[in-house]
């Protein structure tokens, strides 16, 4: 049994945010749970996956975060709960159709989760799902806390409810992938059954049908349930305040960036000179709330992440309450006291509030510092990052690079986000020439391929992940098609959604919950389009290349499959193809005729450069046994012998 | 020494556009690869003296290195460079049913090199749909597979350097004079190495004014012969300004001034019309279209040559001087012409480190060259 399960109301267990959220879905009752993978968010659909038959869940991997919040709002619209999680810029793909869902409304209980990444840790973007909440006029809340990580999902529920609309619960990094106590609830046992009402009058929000139109009136309407929303956020219990009653700075903050105040405020002894303010629902602020707040000193100091979303609406509130609480000064984003990209941290606040306050930070012990260099400059080695050992993609791409540097008419290729995306760096030969959102590879090939009338004449590559193609790939495919674009798109079919942990996708014939569904045929779907369809393994390094150049020929739209499971996939990781050796004889090692081939250029993990003795190695803990080295090899000195 | 790696021959060669494709550079390691007839580097080799770049005859080739280790003498530069013998020749009754281009003078050697064991495989150019393709072959019944003029670079060297890997000692190659440079080079070690061993046993050298960038032909090519497949290629003798290319669908004339303009700079800054480096050299016999010019440059080439005659694989007959003449003229009007070209791009006997010399001769030597030739 889950231990999401096992613990009884009142119980206090170590969750990581994301479990939190999951539990407090639970304790609210949800029906249905639908996502797509992404980091920070992914183990909450997961979590939910794992207790889907236990409670009675439907719980899916969607094929992108629109899918998913419209599966979710379908369970709303036939009156049962569900929550929709995503990364921050799923709320992006979703937010067309989130954009309607505000305006039509929901009934059943609608909870959208989307976690951000500040500082960028897993992603490509620092995304802000917060502005969606603002632009599309839907509340927004933030847990502080992992025990409100799992409260204030029951909360959000409840206020769905009440105004009948979508409501945004915002979760960062470092509350996701964090851990940390909470006090569990009861699981409710209730029956539910699934109707969708669409009978009744015609603005009837329980019985009618849904929809946005009238547009003016149902805006109006879902102005109205924004003020409900702020009723209630003036006496929530998520906001807080601790700290002195005439404080000389007052800190506002939201989310993890309240802990890092509260250890700033700490660490420099300020107690009694500095409050906090932490909002758990900030858009929109409760008016009230903050003028009672604002009004305790002329310093207030907004500490958030990324971009100044907090600061603009306390800057708007405190214009509006100026005849009330008189001028403040402001400390915060723009005036350059807290940055505005990149991850907080408490060494921030506390820079922040020495500079503030003129006091003085004893900071870090001078032992601490001396000893942290000493360890520093014995220190780790420089890294980059780096494909794994025997990774499918670092053969696709040596792949790839080579037939575009022989083809030599400066093709290139366009990427998008996966594991893949590393091909920008040396570990995929810096073959990515541009990098978007997902799908975006396609699309822009697809572009280039119809620069021909301008002279244009570079082979234009893209390349997608399985999981991505199904996402976002398959209209710029149509796209390239429909109108006789040139391109060659390469999928690097791993059988799984790799990047964020193996979730199946559509190409599966397993959903998230394990049940056996039907698999999409990339090949076939493919060949319905008209495209030229070829599939290899990127092991083969032969034919997978003279694949390539044949298909660089020709004019039209191509696809490459690239089929080889990952090497970290629960199926692989046990085996090994091939026992690799290196015959030490033969290695030419760094002399003219090869000069270090494979630990200098291919750089496997799983290969080691004997420096004393001019030869290469292989790591028998790391490698995995792919084969691939000893294709590339130019001397035949690395060896592969099957595993029986 | 001015021998560097392959970043220096990347940009002193490749990008300036003097690689003419020979091959010379790709399969010594696993960086120089030639696909379609263009050579390029896949990744960029740290090494700061490479094979590529000693073996490159467009880079820091020293013409007095090449002919104190060959001729035991210094560069010359006299129209046909050293040579012992001018004959006129063609196939001998023995080579009756092979296919040929011409007098099928260069067939008949390689044939009978191959027969006798004096080479242990041979380095020929073959076409793969129309792209001139290198191959390494064993048996004298796969010459003729091979016969006929290309008139684009393909990287017939490349299969040497293979062949030293795969174990062949005695490899013959037919080649232009720009690979049979590079084939000079190779057989000089300029990377003193300990592994060292001179592989090829015989060259043969073809005449060459110039040849095409492959790249450029192909749509030229595409254009005017359509889906028909190549059968051969020829270049009548002046003033014809044209090419022929004999395809399955009937003979295709292509005027030569679209052609021109598709020569690589590397040609244009080629002073060597006869393969002065080979054992023999072989090129058409002006107003004999059954027979070919024979230059017989070394004494391993002069006992070929008596052999093939000796044994029915060749027919020799004095060559009239009158062809000589013509063709010390053409000869030297190239050797002009290119040095000239090569002096004024800066890319004769450079001094500074970054500037890297196609060719390196003695000034006095080139002064000569550049006065003495005209049209007579």
């Amino acid at each position: 049994m889950s231990h999401l399960l096992e613990a009884k109301a009142g119980d206090r267990r170590l969750l990581m945010g994301n479990e939190a959220i999951a539990r407090g879905a639970l304790e609210a009752d949800i029906s249905v749970a639908a996502g797509y993978p992404g980091t920070p968010s992914s183990d909450i659909i997961e979590s939910l996956a794992r207790v889907a038959k236990e409670r009675h869940l439907y719980v899916e991997w969607s094929t992108n975060e629109k899918v998913a919040l419209e599966v979710a709002a379908a369970a709303s619209f036939a009156g049962l709960r569900s929550i929709c999680v995503m990364k921050q810029n799923g709320v992006n793909v979703a937010s067309d159709f989130l954009l309607h869902l505000a305006g039509s409304g929901t009934r059943g209980g609608l909870v959208l989760v989307p976690c951000d990444d500040p500082g960028a840790l897993s992603s490509a973007n620092e995304g802000e799902s917060r502005h969606f909440a603002r632009m599309l006029e839907i509340p927004l809340l933030e847990p502080g806390d992992f025990q409100e990580a799992k409260d204030m999902i029951k909360w959000a529920f409840e206020l769905s409810e009440e105004i009948l609309n979508v409501v945004m619960v915002r979760s960062v990094t470092r509350l996701s992938h964090a851990s940390g106590s909470v006090v569990f609830d009861s699981l409710p046992e209730t029956d539910k059954t699934a109707v969708f009402r669409f009978d009744g009058p015609y603005l009837d929000p329980m019985k009618g049908p849904v929809l946005s139109l009238p547009v003016t009136i149902m805006h109006t309407r879902q102005q109205e349930k924004l003020k409900q929303a702020v009723a209630k956020f003036e006496e929530s219990p998520f906001n807080t305040y601790i700290g002195p009653e005439t404080p000389e700075l007052l800190i506002i903050s939201s989310s993890v960036c309240h802990l890092y105040s509260k250890e700033a405020i700490h660490i420099l002894g300020l107690t009694d000179r500095v409050g906090l303010l932490k909002m758990g629902t900030t858009w929109p602020l409760p008016p009230k709330l903050m003028e009672n707040y604002l009004g305790l000193t002329d310093n207030i100091l907004i500490v958030e992440e990324v971009i100044p979303f907090l600061e603009e609406n306390v800057k708007i509130l405190a214009v509006e309450l100026a005849p009330q609480i008189g001028i403040k000064k402001f400390f915060g984003k723009k005036d350059g006291t807290i940055p505005t990209v990149g991850e907080m941290n408490p060494d921030l606040v506390v820079t922040a509030l020495c500079k503030i306050l003129a006091v003085e930070n004893d900071g870090v012990p001078e032992i601490y510092t001396r000893r942290a260099q000493e360890l520093f400059s014995a220190g780790a080695p420089q890294r980059e990052m780096t494909f794994c050992a025997g990774c499918p993609h670092r053969a696709s791409f040596w792949s790839i690079h080579n037939v575009l540097q022989m083809d030599n008419r400066q093709g290139f290729v366009c990427g998008d986000i996966g594991c893949y995306s590393l091909a920008m760096l040396p570990t995929g030969f810096s073959t990515l020439k541009t990098l978007h959102s997902m799908g975006s590879g396609a699309g822009i090939a697809s572009g280039f391929g119809k620069l021909g009338p301008f002279g244009f004449n570079q082979p234009a590559l893209a390349v997608c992940g399985d999981s991505t193609f199904f996402h976002a790939v398959l209209p710029a495919l149509i796209n390239a098609v429909h109108h006789r674009s040139d391109i060659t798109l390469v999928v690097l079919d791993n059988s799984g959604t790799a990047m964020t942990g193996f979730q199946p996708h559509p190409g599966l014939p397993v959903d998230a919950a394990g049940n056996s569904v039907p698999a999409i045929d990339v090949i076939r779907v493919c060949q319905s389009m008209g495209a030229i369809v070829r599939i290899c393994d990127p092991f083969d390094l032969e034919q997978t290349q003279q694949t390539l150049f044949k298909l660089l020929e020709r004019k039209g739209v191509n696809v490459l499959i690239l089929k080889q499971i990952c090497t970290l996939s629960p199926e692989k990781k046990a085996g090994k193809n091939f026992e690799m050796t290196v015959d030490e004889a033969t290695c030419i090692g760094e002399n003219c005729g090869c000069n270090q081939l494979c630990t200098r250029v291919f750089k496997c993990p799983g290969l080691i450069w004997d420096k004393q003795e001019n030869v290469s190695r292989i790591d028998e803990v790391i490698c995995t046994g792919c084969g691939v080295c000893a294709s590339i090899c130019p001397s035949g000195a690395i060896k592969n012998k099957e595993v029986a | 020494m001015h021998i560097f790696g392959s970043r220096e021959l990347v940009e002193a060669v490749l990008k300036k556009d003097l690689c003419t494709g020979c091959g010379a550079c790709v399969e010594l390691c696993p960086y120089f690869k030639s696909y379609k007839g263009k050579t390029a580097m896949l990744f960029p080799c740290t090494l700061s003296q490479g094979r590529c770049f000693a073996f490159c005859p467009k880079a820091e080739v020293d013409l007095d290195v090449l002919a104190n280790r060959f001729w035991k003498a210094p560069y010359e530069g006299t129209p046909l460079g050293k040579y012992r013998n001018v004959l006129a020749a063609r196939a001998g009754e023995k080579m009756e049913n092979a296919a040929f281009q011409t007098g099928g003078t260069v067939s008949a050697l390689m044939t009978l090199a191959l027969k006798d064991g004096i080479i242990d495989a041979a380095a020929l150019t073959d076409r793969n749909d129309m792209v001139a393709v290198p191959r390494l072959i064993t048996r004298a019944e796969d010459v003729s597979g091979c016969a006929g003029s290309k008139f684009m670079a393909a990287p017939t060297l490349s299969v040497i350097n293979r062949g030293v890997i795969q174990g062949y000692a005695r490899m013959g190659v037919v080649g232009t004079p720009c690979q049979l440079t590079a084939i000079a080079q190779m057989k000089t070690n300029p990377l003193n190495r300990q592994d060292f061993k001179d592989a090829v046993a015989l060259t043969v050298g073809l005449f060459c004014t110039w040849a095409v960038d492959t790249r450029k032909l192909l749509p030229l090519l595409t254009e005017c012969i359509g889906d028909a497949c190549i059968q051969g290629m020829d270049m009548p003798p002046p003033p014809s300004e044209i090419m022929v290319v004999d395809t399955d669908d009937g003979k295709v004339e292509i005027p030569l001034e679209r052609i021109r303009p598709l020569v690589p700079e590397g040609c244009h800054v080629c002073p060597d019309m006869t393969s002065e480096w080979a054992d023999v050299s072989v090129g058409v016999l002006e107003g004999e279209p059954d027979w070919n010019t024979l230059i017989i440059r070394t004494e391993a080439g002069d006992q070929l040559v008596k052999d093939a005659c000796n044994r029915g694989y060749l027919k020799t007959k004095p060559l009239p001087a009158e062809n000589l003449k013509h063709l010390c003229i053409a000869a030297a009007n190239k050797k002009k012409r290119a040095l000239i070209r090569a002096r004024d791009q800066g890319l004769l006997n450079t001094t500074a480190k970054d500037r890297h010399s196609v060719l390196r001769l003695r000034p006095e030597i080139l002064e000569t060259i550049i006065d003495t030739a005209r049209e007579e």
